[in-house]
């Protein structure tokens, strides 16, 4: 091997794995922030503050409430029942997400007359929230109309055989956390390659670096295929936490799963490399990083499901790494796609590593100007 | 000086976009001399600096370094060379021998011409602590003495310095100079930048640069010679003088130059005739002694006081 790119990987390493804050940054940072965001990132809504407003003889007002709460989705709001005050004023005040409010003169009388309506106020400034609120109260006053006065809702002319494929329980962390895996992948990657070359012009030792007779090269690959191979050191560390913490399956082909994960990283790590080349001084190079990871991760389908974006929107995902090593980690994990799958997202992660190493080659000089 | 041409610029011109850093600047440096850089903030010293070591490819004009120049490759230079820069260049989180060794790696030194020549330039800087030490623990003047050990690794014909003793002790900047003259007189050139006139004063050869241009190159005995053809006094206040005063002087009309050194002032007169009338009188103010004419009032003549 090329004796300079070898002195380059040995002194990137030293640095990287002496300082022990460096060592938390790439090693511990990643495993105690994949197991918290693994615990705390979910789409499910839980734990909606609910109230409602009924009298003494409105059972079935008292029953919605009860099964709500029953649920596990609900919680009491801090005031509800008769000592509830105006529906709309504990929404605004933030004391309760959700009121049912019935009728004049209550909702099992107003059922008992055939014009029954049953109002439910939801704070919408949570969307996501609202819809949940929406949806799990229809359920439930379905059921409970059901459980106390018989009545069914008229079936269904077809009747849908569902089978859920891949995350049965639906758990939400099992399709989250391939997404937590990628989000701490280009964390790392990204911005270490970036301040490890920013950090160089900023020091001065830049200087030292190009007035030696070295090629544009032997600097670009001295400097990055340290953080490629840091970068890879990852992927059990978070593999194994999502397996054996979150019991996320991984149903495909490791060698699929290590072909993805390189290509992710040499992506990550030659964009880090090109925003290096705009970059003077560390603070730009973090405020930089941030720029890009963040449109890269609401493009990336981790949050939102990239089919809903506007189809002049949907480009960004194609050109976003992020979006392609998700759908590499969910097809390769839980749907045990193999390397043929894989073939097309790794592909253009390919594409989009050598398109931003060479605009990084062609902007990177072994000479001052 | 040795008649051997080594390093040579020749109408030599950098420009950053409308700014010209260095203006049609024209040199040559022989083999074994020590060769001083003078010149303000912002003169075009680093700048030309950066060019003869192969970093900085000149707009205009030509210059070879150690018989190669910039038509002969990207790297032709660089290969021959040895570059401490103004910012310190080592990294504080390697050891000494960490640092020499990536350094080596950078010039593709084979391992054993490499063990030797470390062995050489250690005990040339007459390292004391071991090569593990890191380099956060070295003294300003010891990380110095290192870094030009590190320039010096891979024995390079012309080592350019620039401003190597910026912010070292006295002590260590005495060590620094004793260093380079060793340097020097094992053949390799030595091309330095300092804004230290004693330490001028140890160059062979000195350039001073003002505003991109060249302004004068001599040795030191020569440029004071042509700074001052007329005899330099050192006035010492018998009493302390007022600010009024003393730029009353700055501005009198016996004087060519008078410039405070100190409480003293360095002074040349305007002609024999206006020295002769008014000796006297500044006899009554000043203890008048004949001196040579240091290289800070060389510099402050021929590089600030023009206009």
């Amino acid at each position: 091997m090329n004796k300079t790119l070898l002195g380059f990987i040995k002194k990137e390493l030293i640095q990287a794995l002496r300082d022990p804050r460096m060592k938390y940054i790439l090693f511990a940072a990643p495993i105690v922030e994949m197991t918290l965001f693994g615990v705390a990132i979910s789409n499910e809504v839980k734990n909606i503050r609910l109230a409602a407003f009924f009298g003494a003889n409105d059972y079935l007002v008292r029953d919605i409430y009860e099964h709500a709460i029953g649920g596990g989705w609900f919680i009491p709001a801090r005031a509800s029942g008769e000592t509830a005050q105006d529906p709309f004023e504990l929404v605004r005040s933030g004391d309760a997400d959700a009121v049912l409010v019935p009728p004049e003169g209550g909702f099992t009388r107003a059922l008992g007359r055939g014009d029954a309506q049953l109002q439910i106020l939801v704070n919408a400034t949570n969307v996501t929230q609202a819809q949940s609120v929406e949806s799990y109260m229809k359920a439930i006053v379905a059921q409970t109309l059901a459980d106390d006065l018989g009545l069914t809702p008229r079936p269904p002319p077809i009747k849908f055989d569902v089978r859920v494929l891949f995350n049965p329980s639906l758990d939400t962390a099992i399709f989250m956390v391939p997404g937590v895996m990628t989000m701490l992948m280009v964390l790392t990657t990204l911005i270490l390659a970036n301040i490890g070359i920013v950090r160089e012009k900023e020091m001065g030792t830049f200087e030292m670096l190009i007035s030696a007779p070295v090629s544009k090269s032997e600097v670009i690959f001295g400097k990055t295929l340290p953080y490629v191979l840091i970068g890879m050191t990852n992927l059990p560390l978070l593999l194994a936490i999502a397996m054996l913490v979150f019991h996320v399956p991984l149903r495909g082909s490791i060698l699929a799963l290590i072909a993805a994960t390189v290509a992710f990283v040499c992506t990550t790590v030659a964009m880090g490399t090109l925003i290096s080349t705009y970059c003077q001084n560390q603070q730009q190079a973090s405020m930089a990083s941030f720029l890009f990871m963040f449109p890269a991760i609401m493009f990336s389908g981790l949050i939102f499901p990239i089919e809903n974006m506007p189809a002049a929107v949907q480009w960004l995902s194609f050109i976003d790494p992020l979006a392609h090593y998700l759908s590499l980690l969910r097809n390769i994990m839980l749907k045990g796609g193999g390397l043929q799958a894989s073939a097309w997202h790794i592909g253009v992660l390919l594409i989009l590593a050598a398109v931003s190493a060479a605009a990084s080659f062609r902007r990177f000089r072994t000479t001052l100007s | 000086m040795n008649d051997e041409t080594v390093v040579e610029a020749r109408d030599l011109v950098v420009r950053y976009g409308d700014f010209t850093a260095v203006d049609r600047v024209t040199f040559t440096v022989g083999r074994g001399e020590i060769f001083g850089f003078l010149g303000a903030n912002g003169a075009g010293k680093t700048t030309t600096i950066r060019v003869l070591c192969g970093v900085l490819p000149p707009t205009e004009g030509r210059v070879r370094v150690a018989g190669t120049g910039y038509e002969d490759g990207e790297n032709a230079i660089k290969a021959k060379v040895g570059y401490m820069s103004q910012k310190f260049t080592l990294y504080n989180d390697l050891t000494v021998k960490e640092n020499l060794d990536f350094i080596a790696s950078l010039r593709k030194l084979d391992a054993a011409y490499y063990a030797k020549r470390r062995q050489e330039i250690l005990e040339l800087i007459s390292f004391k602590k071991g090569l593990g030490a890191f380099v956060h623990e070295l003294s300003g003047g010891t990380k110095q003495q290192v870094s030009l050990a590190a320039a010096l690794l891979h024995d390079p014909e012309v080592v350019f310095l620039d401003e190597p003793t910026a912010g070292v002790t006295p002590a260590g900047r005495e060590r620094f100079w004793a260093l380079i003259r060793r340097v020097a007189e094992s053949g390799k050139t030595v091309f330095v930048t300092t804004h230290y006139m004693d330490e001028a004063e140890q160059c062979g050869r000195i350039a001073l640069m003002r505003e991109g241009k060249l302004v004068a190159m001599d040795s030191p005995a020569g440029l004071k010679a042509a700074a001052f053809p007329e005899q330099v006094f050192e006035f010492e206040p018998i009493e302390e003088l007022s600010f009024s005063r003393m730029t009353a002087f700055q501005n009198h009309e016996a004087f060519a130059f008078f410039e405070p050194y100190g409480h003293r002032f360095h002074a040349a007169a305007a002609n024999a005739e206006a020295w002769r009338h008014w000796r006297p009188e500044l006899e009554k103010t000043f203890r008048i002694r004949t001196i040579a004419p240091s290289l800070e009032d060389v510099f402050i003549r021929m590089v600030e006081d023009r206009p």
